[in-house]
């Protein structure tokens, strides 16, 4: 029998960052990855992640699995086998893996169970025809294999999933009819919706997909309003021609292991099912066994990175690893972790780690400043479909001196979610953000000199740059473009609004790369003066 | 169909490669899955499910769900959603729970 | 129940309709290991990831309860199929591993 100080069950986000701060305080340490790749589903995470920049906020989650995989190689406490799935755990401790196409036994003295989580599965008629895909099976298709999944698409959820993966089918050339939420709010970051209403996906709020249709395999769906009780409204039903339906409904933590090993297990439904009760160190009731990432509560990667260097760090210290330093280590990732979830949208996971500690005995020392934080509530129908309103933009909207002084970033991000890339972006120290990383930014319009920065480092795409100076009737608006192909300079494209209605036929200015690793370009397009806050997106088919 | 132009993704494929499909040819690529070359190929059914034979397809993409099963090689109950497709082998539509070979 | 019921696929991998799933119901049986016992579902390859939660659902609309009151069924190794090869092939060659 193998013998081994840690072993980390999954190698993504979670289980990386865990054996990377384990092994840094020299424990010595075995990652079993059931997938040939390691990277979790980071490996297809195209988009730029949110958070700050302790967490790679801004870089693409494939360039960040990249980073996680390159440093664990090259990192000899790290042994890491690939195409090796844990199939057990027993009372003596002995785990069980598929490895190599044999069955092997390890034993170890800490044990990290980082195994993520799966889509969740939607009952309705024809639920289970060939093109009725989890929406990240979509994502894996084009994003990993690179193959076109769908000609059109119907995506049900309009969390952080189906919007993501929305916008990624756009970017591959695939068409999505509409993206359904049964809920009356949009449940993901605004800043995503808001990107694919301009890509002219309509995100359809109070709607459910009432059954699949098709000879073998999806040729549509039907479609319905919801009542305030979740039942369809007689005589609003209709048919979307689609090839494929994506289901982006939730994950469920993977947790087999977790009760096969003993542990505690509740079901707490602010953190997506059932969960291995943790401690703050994000030991299970099992000692020795921590459980890290979406296991123990489904939360955005970010989030799980910071979890997995925790549980890490806490299993290397209790192998007598790491000395004094390793508190203050300790002490930073739990600090991160409070600030990614001190946000408007981290109130669920909050309400369900509260639950947690409960449960684990151990109350959480109530934090009053969180408690007793407002946010700032969304009040207009920009939470229900992305797109800002007059009222939204009027908040924001430089002054008509400031406008004449030259070009201006304008910021629009109206949601407290954990992201701060722009402060960061900005030379001139004009975005600021007055709490946390959760609050949302603010332009000096005294500081900014309008270059333009911001616009690419963004996450959220959030980001314009409006010139009213330009000439006498013309302005130019600088915007993030991430399709292909690119615009031309000096031809014409297409400016489009919030909502992608075609506003007109615009020079294209200038065309600036974001670089090598970021990726997203800068447009200038020159629009009438009266279009420079409409125009808010460019299509060159 | 494949994705030939993306805005973040540089596909390297490597060289072409065929395997077989209920005895038909199909092109592939080294770095596909098996579920990922036949998409490519226009297939979506990859099966039928055991009692009630409806038309099965993929799920999840990364070895969750089992909707994937497929026989490779007379082998039955292959996840081939996260099993890479090599030159020359045998992919075929699973019907039912499949058989020990004898 | 309603009649696309049984269109509704629960259990993916054995093929455990929502119509069986609310038959099983009606006939009294109210927790999951019950209904897996009787129906197979949750007992295929996947070992219930697809169809678990689906089936608590409808155990705590039925009865009224939360989700948190409906009990789980047990779980055992493995998580995943392992051919008999495999677990044939660890007793032949577990002289490769340091033996305690």
């Amino acid at each position: 029998m193998k013998t081994v100080e840690i072993l980390v069950i999954g190698g993504g986000p979670a289980g990386l960052c865990a054996a990377l701060s384990a092994s840094a305080l020299g424990a010595k340490v075995l990652i079993a990855e059931r997938d040939e790749m390691p990277g979790g589903q980071l490996v297809k995470q195209t988009h730029k992640f949110f958070g700050s920049e302790k967490q790679h906020a801004g870089e693409r989650g494939i360039h960040i699995g990249q980073m996680l995989l390159e440093n664990a190689q090259a990192e000899p406490n790290i042994e890491l086998w690939t195409s090796s799935c844990v199939l057990s755990i027993y009372e003596d401790g002995v785990v069980t893996i598929e490895h190599a196409g044999q069955h092997v036994k390890v034993k170890p003295e800490r044990i990290i169970i980082a195994t993520g989580a799966a889509e969740k599965f939607l009952g309705f008629p024809g639920n289970d025809l060939p093109g009725i895909y989890g929406a990240g099976a979509v994502q894996t298709l084009m994003n990993v294999d690179g193959v076109k999944p769908a000609q059109r698409v119907l995506m049900v959820g309009a969390g952080n999933i189906g919007l993501i993966v929305s916008y990624q089918l756009k970017q591959a050339g695939v068409e999505v009819e509409a993206v359904i939420e049964g809920s009356s709010k949009i449940g993901g970051y605004l800043v995503h919706a808001s990107k694919i209403q301009r890509a002219g996906i309509p995100v359809l709020i109070k709607h459910t997909i009432l059954e699949a249709y098709g000879d073998g395999q999806v040729e549509g769906a039907v479609i319905a309003q919801i009542d305030e009780c979740w039942q369809p409204i007689a005589g609003t039903e209709r048919k979307i021609a689609c090839d494929t339906i994506c289901l982006a409904v939730g994950l469920s933590p993977l947790t087999e292991l977790a009760w096969q090993a003993g542990c505690e297990v509740a079901f707490i439904r602010e953190l997506s099912g059932h969960v291995p009760i943790v401690n703050e160190c994000l030991e299970s009731t099992v000692p020795g066994i921590y459980c890290a990432g979406d296991v123990s509560g489904i939360e955005e990667a970010s989030a799980a990175m910071v979890e997995g260097r925790l549980a890490g760090l806490c299993a290397a210290v209790s192998l007598s690893y790491g000395g004094a330093a390793a508190q203050t280590l300790i002490d930073d990732a739990k600090q991160e972790l409070d600030e990614l979830r001190a946000g408007s949208m981290g109130i669920h996971i909050r309400e369900g780690l509260e639950k947690m500690a409960l449960k684990s005995g151990q109350p959480k020392s109530e934090d009053d400043t969180l408690k007793s934080k407002s946010f700032a509530e969304i009040k207009s129908t920009l939470i229900s479909d992305g797109i800002a309103t007059a009222d939204d933009i009027a908040a924001i909207l430089p002054t008509p001196e400031r406008f004449a002084k030259g070009p201006i970033a304008i910021a629009e991000c109206f949601q407290e979610i954990p992201c701060n890339p722009c402060v960061k972006a900005c030379k001139a120290g004009a975005i600021t953000m007055p709490g946390d990383i959760n609050d949302v930014p603010v332009v000096n319009g005294a500081l900014c000199n309008g270059c333009g920065l911001c616009i690419s480092l963004c996450p959220g795409l959030a980001i314009v740059v409006v010139d009213q100076t330009y000439s006498e009737d013309m302005a130019i608006v600088r915007l993030p473009y991430e399709y292909v192909p690119l615009p031309v300079v000096g031809t014409l494209a297409t400016g489009l609004d919030r909502e992608g209605n075609a506003l007109g036929q615009f020079e294209v200015k200038k065309v600036t790369s974001g670089g090598k690793k970021n990726m997203t370009y800068t447009i200038s397009l020159v629009v009438p003066k009266a279009l420079a806050m409409d125009v808010r997106g460019v299509s060159v088919v | 169909m494949r994705i030939e132009a993306h805005p973040v993704l540089n596909f390297e494929r490597g060289e072409k490669i065929t395997f077989f499909y209920n005895d038909k040819e199909v092109e592939a690529y080294p770095t596909e899955t098996i579920a990922a070359a036949l998409h490519a190929a226009g297939v979506r059914k990859l099966g039928e499910s055991p009692e009630l034979h409806r038309p099965r397809g993929l799920f999840c993409a990364i070895g969750n769900c089992s909707s994937c099963f497929m026989i490779v090689d007379g082998e039955p109950n292959m996840r081939v959603c996260v099993m890479k497709v090599r030159p020359g082998i045998r992919v075929e539509e699973q019907k039912g729970k499949g058989v020990i070979r004898t | 129940m309603t009649s696309k019921d049984n269109e509704i696929m629960i259990c993916r991998c054995e093929d455990v309709t929502k119509a069986d799933i609310l038959q099983c119901i009606a006939d009294g049986y109210h927790t999951l290991d019950e209904i897996k016992r009787v129906t197979r579902a949750g007992m295929g390859p996947c070992q219930g990831r697809t169809c678990r939660q689906l089936i608590a659902a409808e155990l705590a609309k039925h009865y009224g309860v939360s989700m948190e009151d409906v009990l789980m069924t047990t779980f055992r190794p493995p998580v995943k199929p392992i051919s008999l090869g495999a677990l044939a092939d660890a007793y032949e060659t577990r002289k490769d591993w340091s033996l305690e």
